[in-house]
C-alpha cells in the first residue's frame, strides 16, 4: 500500500494496533548447527530478547533461507553490525514483541551441510520437522512455533505446514508460487530464461560461498559482504570448508531447464517442476488446517497470480493480501505513480501487523474463514472479499476491429485481418514483473515508444469509471507464416492526454493452445492448457487457430474519459527465450464476424445503495 | 539499507580509533567495540584500503593483529608509504559509505574503479 491515506479495509489496520514492547533491552544472537535425522547439520541463527529470565518460555517464528541466513561481513562493517540477515523479519521488532527468531540455511546451502538437487525438496520440506523438535527442546521455547518468509522463505513457510507438527501454529508465506511452472519458469509455457539464469547463477556461488559474483549482479552487497556467516562452535571453519565441499555436487534450475518446454518434462532427478510446487502438495496444508496470511503484489512475476490460487483453492482459515508494491514490498511498483519513493506501512510496521497475526493464533482465537485484501489501482483504495472472484464480478467482451479499434460491437463485416511481422527486438526491458524476483524495481516506461514495436488496439474513451479486477482473457483468432510462436499482449490505460500505463500482461507460446475440458489441477478462472508434452501441438501455418489465455490478474480503475488499450508482440527479448528459435513469422490476426478476436475484461459492478 | 548510512559513518568513526606514529611509521588501529573472536585477517586490511581508501597498488607494510586488545598495527618501511596509508585513513568511513550510498542507488562508477580483489 503506497497511499497512506487508505485507511478502510487496509489488513494492516485491520491486523490490529501495535502493542507495547514485551522486551526493551535489544536481542542476543547465537548460532548453532542442527543435526537433523540423516546427519545433515542444519545452520541456525537464533535470536532472543535481551533480558528474557531464565525460566520464560516464549514462541519462535523460523525462517529457512537458500540465501544465507546471514552474512559475514567485510572490515570495518563486521566491527559495527553483528552481521546481515537479507530476507528475515526484523530481529529487534520480533524479539521485542516475545519472540525468537530463529532462521536457518537449508540443507546444501550455506552453512549447511548436503546437498540439493531440487529447490524445496521432500528432504528440505522434511528438514522442518527436525528442526522444530530441536526448538521445542530448548530452554526458553514455550513449544510453539510460526513460520515466515518472502519468496524463497515464503515458499519454505508455506512448505513448512506440510510436516503437520503439533508444534506448528501458524504459517506466513509472502511473495512466493503456487505453481513454479506457470508463476514463475514458464509463464504461458514461455521459459523466463532471463530470471532463472541469473537465479541458479547467484545461487550456485552463494553455495559456494563466492562474494566475488556480488561485484556484477549485486555490486552494493559486494561492498560489505565477505560471505556466509559460519555458526560460532566451528572456530577453524572446518565444517563450513565441509559443507562448501559438499555442495559442489548441487544441481541448478537453469542448466537443466534450457532444452525444456513442457510442464511433465523431467528437469532434475526425475523431478518436474509440479513435484516441488504447493499446489501438488495442497491437500497435506489442508490436513494441517493452520491459518495461512499469505501476501504479495499485483506486479510482482505471476505470484500475485499464486495468492489468488492459494485462496482458492486452500480450506485453511486465511488471511491474502494483495498490493501494488515490488517484490518483497521493497519498492513502490504502481505504475499511475511511479514518483512515489516509499512503500507504506515501512517494513518494520509490516513485520508488527505479522506478529499481531502470530498473536491471534497463538495466544487469541486464531483466524476464522478466509478473506482477501486487494488494492485498486488508480483508485487507490483497499478492499476485501471472502470469495474470489469478489461480489459484482462480470466479464465484459471487447472485440478487436477495423482501424485498430477495441469496441464491445461485435464485428458484422465478414472480412477484417491485421498482419503483424513479430519484431524480436521487442522487450519490457529488465525492470519488469519477472527480473523483480531479484529485487529490482518494477517499472515500464516509455510504453507509447515500447508499443511502436507491436500491434494495438486502442477503445473510445469510456464513459464511466469501471473497476475492473481479476484476470482479462484474451481471445485470439490468428494465422501465421511459422508452426511456432508466443503471443505477449500488455493491457494499459489511455489518459485524455494520451499518457499510457501498463496495467497488466500475459504471455502465451501457441504449441500450448489445447484448451482440456477436463478439471485442472487445481480451481483457475482461465482456459485450462495442461502444458504437458501430450497436449502440444504446432501450428499449420496458413491456417486461423483459436489463441486464448489469461493475463496476469490485477485490480484497476480505469476512469471516465480514459481508454483501455492492448499491445500485442511476439517477443520479450531480455526475459523469455524466443519462439521460434529461428525466422520472423508473420502472425495475422482475425477481426471479422466468423473469426472476432476479444478480450474478456472482469468488471467489477457498483454495488447499488442498500446492496450488500 | 540507505536509511542506516548516515548513521553508519558515525558508528564507524565512534567504534575505531586511529592513531598515527610518524616517528616509528605506524598507524595502529584500535577497534573500541567488543568483537568476539579474530577481529581482522591481515589481507582483510589490504582489501579494505583497496575497496574503501581507493589504494591502487601494492604498498609494503607489516601488519600485526592483536586480537585481545583488538589493535591492528601496520608498519610501514618508508615515509612516504606511512604518509600515503595515513592521507587514506583520514578519509576511508566516509568513502566507504558515500561508495555505498552510490551503489545503492545504482550509481556504479567509483566501483568500477576498485582494483582486483583476491576474496
Amino acid at each position: 500500500m503506497t497511499d497512506p491515506n487508505a485507511i478502510k479495509n487496509n489488513p494492516f489496520i485491520e491486523l490490529g494496533e501495535i502493542p507495547e514492547k514485551k522486551y526493551k533491552e535489544g536481542y542476543i544472537i547465537e548460532t548453532a548447527y542442527i543435526t537433523v535425522r540423516d546427519g545433515v547439520k542444519i545452520a541456525a541463527t537464533i535470536c532472543l530478547p535481551k533480558g528474557l529470565p531464565p525460566n520464560a518460555k516464549i514462541p519462535t517464528v523460523l525462517t529457512q533461507t537458500r540465501y544465507w541466513r546471514a552474512m559475514e561481513l567485510r572490515i570495518p562493517f563486521r566491527w559495527i553490525l553483528d552481521s546481515m540477515v537479507p530476507n528475515a523479519p526484523n530481529p529487534e521488532v520480533v524479539t521485542s514483541r516475545g519472540y525468537a527468531l530463529i532462521y536457518t540455511d537449508v540443507r546444501g546451502t550455506g552453512a549447511s551441510t548436503g546437498s540439493r538437487t531440487t529447490p524445496f525438496s521432500e528432504e528440505e520440506v522434511k528438514d522442518g520437522y527436525d528442526i522444530v523438535e530441536w526448538i521445542i527442546a530448548q530452554p526458553w521455547s514455550d513449544g510453539n512455533v510460526v513460520s515466515k518468509g518472502i519468496s524463497y522463505t515464503g515458499i519454505t513457510a508455506e512448505m513448512f505446514a506440510r510436516n503437520l507438527h503439533p508444534a506448528i501454529k501458524a504459517v506466513i508465506p509472502g511473495h512466493g508460487f503456487w505453481d513454479p511452472y506457470t508463476d514463475v519458469a514458464f509463464p504461458g509455457g514461455c521459459f523466463d530464461y532471463g530470471f532463472i539464469q541469473m537465479w541458479s547463477f547467484i545461487g550456485k556461488n552463494l553455495d559456494l560461498n563466492n562474494p566475488k559474483v556480488f561485484r556484477q549482479v549485486m555490486p552494493d552487497a559486494w561492498l560489505v559482504v565477505k560471505g556466509v556467516k559460519s555458526v560460532k562452535s566451528d572456530k577453524d571453519l572446518e565444517l563450513l570448508n565441509e559443507a562448501i565441499t559438499q555442495h559442489k555436487s548441487n544441481q541448478y534450475v537453469y542448466e537443466h531447464t534450457l532444452d525444456k518446454s513442457y510442464r511433465d518434462d523431467q528437469i532434475l532427478d526425475g523431478s518436474s517442476f509440479d513435484d516441488f510446487s504447493v499446489f501438488a502438495h495442497k491437500q497435506e496444508i489442508a490436513r494441517s488446517n493452520l491459518p495461512i496470511l499469505a501476501w504479495c503484489s499485483w506486479l510482482d512475476s505471476g505470484y500475485g497470480d499464486a495468492i489468488i490460487h492459494r485462496f482458492m483453492n486452500t480450506p485453511n482459515p486465511h488471511i491474502a493480501i494483495l498490493g501494488d508494491w515490488s517484490h518483497g514490498a521493497i519498492l513502490p511498483a504502481n505504475q499511475f505513480f511511479p514518483n512515489r519513493t516509499t512503500v507504506t506501512p515501512a517494513p518494520r510496521d509490516k513485520v508488527n501487523a505479522w506478529i499481531n497475526f502470530y498473536d491471534k493464533c497463538i495466544y487469541g482465537e486464531g483466524i476464522q474463514g478466509k478473506v482477501i485484501y486487494y488494492y485498486t489501482l488508480v483508485e487507490e483504495k483497499w478492499k476485501k472479499s471472502n470469495v474470489w472472484p469478489p461480489f459484482g464480478h462480470n466479464y465484459q467482451k471487447w472485440y478487436f476491429s477495423d482501424n485498430f479499434t477495441l469496441t464491445q460491437e461485435k464485428p458484422e463485416s465478414t472480412v477484417g485481418e491485421d498482419s503483424y511481422k513479430v519484431n524480436f527486438r521487442a522487450t519490457t526491458g529488465r525492470n519488469n514483473r519477472w527480473w523483480a524476483l531479484l529485487g529490482l524495481p518494477i517499472t515500464y516506461e516509455n510504453r507509447a515508444k515500447v508499443d511502436e514495436k507491436l500491434i494495438c488496439y486502442t477503445s473510445q474513451p469510456l464513459e464511466s469509471d469501471t473497476e475492473i479486477t481479476g484476470q482479462i482473457i484474451l481471445c485470439l483468432y490468428l494465422k501465421s507464416t511459422h508452426d511456432d510462436g508466443s503471443i505477449f499482449a500488455y493491457f494499459e490505460d489511455v489518459d485524455e492526454n494520451g499518457k499510457i500505463t501498463y496495467i497488466t500482461d500475459g504471455e502465451f507460446r501457441v504449441i500450448h493452445r489445447k484448451i482440456l475440458t477436463e478439471n485442472p489441477p487445481y480451481k483457475i478462472l482461465i482456459p485450462y492448457h495442461s502444458y504437458k508434452k501430450e497436449d502440444a501441438a504446432p501450428l499449420v501455418p496458413g491456417e486461423i487457430t483459436e489463441i486464448k489465455f489469461g493475463l496476469h490478474s490485477t485490480s484497476v480503475l480505469i476512469k471516465k474519459g480514459h481508454r483501455i488499450k492492448i499491445g500485442i508482440a511476439g517477443a520479450d527479448k531480455d526475459t523469455f527465450i524466443r519462439y521460434p528459435a529461428e525466422g520472423r513469422p508473420t502472425i495475422t490476426i482475425s477481426r471479422n464476424s466468423t473469426y472476432a478476436s476479444y478480450l474478456e475484461i472482469p468488471i467489477i459492478k457498483k454495488q447499488q445503495e442498500g446492496e450488500k | 539499507m540507505e536509511e542506516l548510512l548516515p548513521s553508519l559513518k558515525g558508528m564507524l568513526k565512534e567504534a575505531i580509533d586511529i592513531d598515527n606514529d610518524a616517528l616509528n611509521l605506524t598507524i595502529t588501529l584500535t577497534v573500541k567495540n567488543k568483537i568476539n573472536g579474530v577481529i581482522a585477517e591481515p589481507e582483510e586490511v589490504g582489501i579494505m584500503l583497496k575497496m574503501y581508501g581507493g589504494l591502487t597498488e601494492e604498498i609494503p607494510m607489516e601488519i600485526n593483529i592483536d586480537n585481545e586488545n583488538q589493535k591492528i598495527i601496520l608498519k610501514f618501511k618508508n615515509e612516504e608509504d606511512f604518509m600515503e596509508i595515513a592521507e587514506i585513513f583520514k578519509k576511508i568511513w566516509d568513502n566507504a559509505i558515500d561508495l555505498l550510498y552510490q551503489a545503492i542507488k545504482s550509481d556504479f562508477s567509483r566501483i568500477k574503479n576498485i582494483p582486483d580483489i583476491d576474496d
